[in-house]
């Protein structure tokens, strides 16, 4: 058993790995690193650093955008809800008086409501229509924390008020 | 004190983010638009601080002090490496963390815009240091590229950072570091999140201490080895 010891200690290692080597390593790892970024900026990124139009920006392009899909953000307008079995329809205001109506398919998020930024991915029905079909919803909340009751107090029994 | 301040590094951090559950759970209202949701509030916020000024921090301070002449040691070295370690550990946490409070709140798990995007780009910064460092045998060539990748990559951070004010995002703004500098976050609300902050924060420097031991030992354990083969040899007379 000793004999075995000494003959694995005494069997000659392999001389430690060049230079050249771990630089060939290296420059495998960049590579591999530059292609899995260039994928994730194709994914993200490099197709629109801006994630959406808005409803005033979608309008001022109306003819250029067409029926293209494309993300569109606005303010969710109270009183316009209407639940429908496929999804939900709603009017999107931008700033001043420009208004979408969207139509989109598919159960909206839980955040949903009135009052809300939302980003409706779809597209325009036609180049000159204002209406909208959308095929998700996604909800923009704001980076605002506010308590649900902020003005309620504790009664000594524990129970709020 | 260094002694104590190490001894009591475990239970304080213990204790910060046993409170921080507590307010958070517990204590703390809900959110008046978002409801309950608003309790990942305590958790996503401080895990990203941590993934991307504090660990990321460390590895890029670490390696500028490596690389001038006048502080550089294995010291630096180690503390890089094991920042960043530990820093792949909380970019992980941080996209699954953002990703549970995403599907209900956004109604997506994920969105590929400026924030989250460059978030996942720098878990693979991250991943490629580590890579980057076994590629190399040699411990001085691999401590030197390790430092000047590990500044490099360091870029990417205020990128993330600012990546809300610069473009259009589904993610939101900061509620804490604004740029007007103004609070966004109510009350008790901003409270035990702020205890958050200190406690992953403290949590960090907990595991980076035990991963920079368990290295030393490795060091040390390598030497050990070589000085027995050597001995071994000398005893069989060759």
């Amino acid at each position: 058993m000793a004999d075995v010891e000494v003959a694995s200690a005494l069997t000659p290692v392999e001389p430690p790995a060049s230079k050249s080597r771990s630089s060939w390593r290296s420059i495998g790892v960049i590579v591999v690193l530059v292609g899995v970024v260039v994928v994730l900026l194709s994914q993200g990124l490099l197709s629109s650093l801006n994630y959406f139009e808005t409803v005033d920006q979608a309008l001022g392009q109306r003819t250029s955008l067409g029926t293209k899909v494309i993300r569109l953000e606005g303010v969710v307008e109270p009183g316009t809800i209407s639940r429908t079995n496929s999804g939900a329809s709603f009017t999107l205001t931008g700033s001043g008086t420009h208004h979408v109506f969207v139509t989109a398919q598919g159960s909206p998020p839980q955040l949903f409501q009135a009052n809300i930024p939302v980003v409706v991915v779809g597209h325009f029905v036609s180049s000159t229509s204002l209406r909208f079909a959308g095929t998700q919803i996604m909800v923009k909340h704001s980076s605002s924390y506010i308590a649900a009751h902020p003005n309620r107090v504790k009664a000594p029994n524990g129970t709020s008020r | 004190m260094i002694k104590l301040s190490q001894r009591l590094l475990g239970p304080v951090t213990l204790l910060l983010l046993g409170l921080t559950f507590w307010l958070g759970l517990w204590i703390t209202p809900p959110d008046a638009v978002q409801g309950n949701l608003v309790r990942l509030l305590y958790v996503h916020p401080p895990i990203a601080w941590v993934a991307l000024y504090v660990s990321f921090g460390t590895a890029s301070i670490a390696s500028c002090l490596y690389l001038w002449k006048r502080t550089r040691s294995e010291v630096m070295d180690r503390i890089a490496h094991c920042s960043m370690e530990v820093s792949v550990v909380f970019i992980a946490l941080t996209l699954i963390t953002g990703s549970i409070w995403g599907r209900p709140t956004w109604g997506v798990w994920w969105a590929w815009d400026a924030r989250l995007t460059s978030t996942a780009i720098l878990g693979v910064f991250a991943l490629a240091y580590l890579a980057l460092r076994r590629a190399n045998d040699d411990p001085t060539l691999r401590a030197r590229r390790g430092a000047v990748f590990a500044i490099l990559t360091a870029i990417n951070v205020p990128i993330i950072h600012f990546s809300v004010q610069w473009w259009k995002t589904l993610h939101q703004g900061a509620s804490v570091l604004t740029s007007n500098g103004t609070l966004n976050v109510h009350g008790s609300m901003l409270w035990t999140m702020l205890i958050g902050f200190v406690g992953f924060t403290l949590l960090f420097f907990w595991l980076l201490r035990y991963r920079y031991r368990l290295e030393v030992k490795r060091d040390l354990k390598v030497a050990d080895t070589v000085v027995e083969a050597l001995a071994l040899r000398q005893r069989e007379g060759v």
